[in-house]
């Protein structure tokens, strides 16, 4: 097709959208409320992910010696320990900084720790650290089994639950986007088919005069891309909005919630609502054309 | 130009529309197509369009074999056959300008082009001053004649008029046959389907009879019939 021909097309798709002002806005509406449904779910799924790598970062695996044990013998662990490949950090930390750490966990309530400087009751042990967080469960049988390792320890069982419950999430939403998508679709499908019926005396007209059916269904196309487009644009400009507010009262009310930074991460949310967008205005204005072309 | 060789026409139905038709008009001929209702003229132009494939039997249309085009080449034979109808045809929201320049645009003629020739083929059909009418705002006559003007536009092989007087006053009606009379001198074959036995009758052309499927007259410089 030529230049000219897609001049052409540009402008009766915006004749048609300006005619059917009312069905027009009403399509843009159904994909921005569709999109932000779809903008909302992005935003918490990469949350909850986000999260759960922030947890299963944290997850690491404490080696507890024996009492009795030598320098010499706490220096060969730590060198067989760093020569393990699941082993990313090894870090030993003696009963001394251990009560210290402890010191500081506590803050101004510490004063019971006092007098224990003398007899420390804490054992001197590794803070291990694995490349991936499932790892741990592979690495710990192995740490047990080193002479001089009184006790291993590691908080798996929450990371699983954690890894279970995030996964649910995730399938859910995804399940909900479909539906969704598909709704926006069905809508502006119907919408476009509205404007196709009343017009299919024109595309019969069209046929006659040797039109191919590209050329009728191009602006039809066009008009259901802007719609989808502007939806979406209306969608996205409503989600940024809304998680920059959000970002902006947690960082105050609850400062330990770890939420994704606002840039770029809703740069790549509003990119995929505006790609959604607009494909479902193509998908649904070329579903709603098919019969009509049959002539 | 156009030959139907041995046409049978069964439509899904049953009904036989047409029974072993031969037809061959030569480029520049004006022929009329008539017979009563049902006879089968309007198979013939939906045949010719290719809106409907022969049962059996080949149509060439301008020497190519037409009856099993595929869907996406049916435009392009569209294009090298201009059609009027009894009902216009025209897109009411559109000028009558832009009506006749949508032909164009579908064949993506250079706009220099559509700015000359539009108003060329305005002129010919006698609408000048009426290129920003819509159709409403027209008369019957003149609805055909912009539809006219849209169908030898891009000066096609054949004109095909499907009843192109049927909804008009005898006095438009001859104003319409001036016109296609001034086409087919310029070389544009026109086959015109016809109820109109006063028109036949005067025009002294060739004239097809069809009844109940079949051609029973083939006549140069024919007339209606005996019947009436």
């Amino acid at each position: 097709m030529k230049i000219r021909t897609w001049a052409y097309f540009h402008g009766q798709a915006f004749a048609s959208m300006r005619r059917n002002s009312w069905m027009t806005i009403a399509s843009i509406g159904t994909v921005a409320v569709t999109m932000v449904v779809f903008g909302a779910f992005l935003l918490l799924a990469n949350n909850i992910t986000h999260m759960a790598g922030n947890i299963e970062s944290k997850v690491e695996i404490s080696v507890y010696l024996q009492d009795e044990i030598t320098s010499e013998e706490i220096d060969r662990l730590a060198q067989e320990f760093t020569s393990l490949e699941q082993i990313a950090l090894v870090k030993y930390v003696s009963k001394e900084e251990a009560l210290l750490r402890m010191r500081d966990w506590f803050g101004e309530s510490s004063d019971f720790l006092a007098g224990l400087e003398m007899d420390n009751p804490l054992r001197n042990g590794f803070d291990l650290r694995t490349h991936r967080p499932e790892q741990v469960l592979e690495v710990v049988p192995i740490l047990q089994t080193f002479d001089g390792v009184a006790d291993v320890q590691y908080g798996q069982g929450i990371v699983e639950q954690l890894f279970a419950v995030t996964g649910m999430l995730r399938v859910i939403a995804l399940g909900l986007m479909l539906g969704l998508a598909a709704a926006a679709t069905f809508i502006i499908a119907n919408t476009i088919r509205i404007t196709v019926f009343a017009r299919r005396r024109e595309i019969s007209i069209m046929k006659y005069v040797g039109a191919t059916d590209w050329f009728i269904r191009w602006p039809f196309i066009i008009e259901g891309m802007t719609l989808g487009l502007i939806g979406s644009l209306v969608a996205s400009g409503l989600v940024i909005w809304f998680y920059q507010a959000a970002v902006r009262s947690l960082a105050v009310s609850l400062p330990v919630l770890p939420l994704v930074k606002p840039w770029p991460f809703l740069l790549g949310v509003t990119g995929w609502l505006v790609l959604l967008g607009t494909a479902i205005g193509v998908v649904g204005s070329t579903i709603s054309l098919r019969r009509f072309l049959r002539v | 130009m156009l030959e139907l060789y041995a046409i049978t026409k069964i439509y899904g139905n049953g009904v036989v529309a047409l029974r072993d038709v031969n037809l061959k008009v030569d480029k520049g001929e004006f022929v009329f197509i008539v017979g009563p209702s049902g006879a089968g003229k309007t198979t013939v132009t939906r045949l010719i369009l290719a809106e409907e494939k022969p049962t059996k039997g080949q149509i060439i249309v301008n020497n190519k074999v037409v009856n099993n085009l595929k869907p996406r080449e049916i435009p392009f034979l569209r294009r090298q056959i201009g059609t009027v109808f009894q009902d216009f045809r025209l897109m009411p929201n559109w000028t009558v300008e832009e009506n006749v320049s949508f032909a164009m645009k579908v064949v993506e003629a250079p706009t220099r082009a559509i700015r000359r020739r539009v108003p060329e083929v305005l002129a010919l059909v006698g609408l000048s001053s009426k290129a920003k009418h819509l159709p409403h705002q027209l008369s019957g006559g003149e609805q055909q004649r912009v539809a006219l003007a849209r169908a030898i536009v891009n000066q096609p092989y054949i004109l095909l008029a499907d009843e192109p007087t049927g909804n008009l006053d005898p006095d438009t009606a001859w104003g319409i046959m001036d016109i296609l009379q001034d086409i087919n001198a310029q070389g544009t074959t026109v086959l015109m389907v016809t109820h109109a036995k006063n028109i036949v009758d005067a025009m002294r052309k060739r004239v097809v009879a069809l009844e109940a499927g079949r051609i029973v007259r083939d006549e140069y410089r024919g007339s209606y019939g005996d019947e009436n």
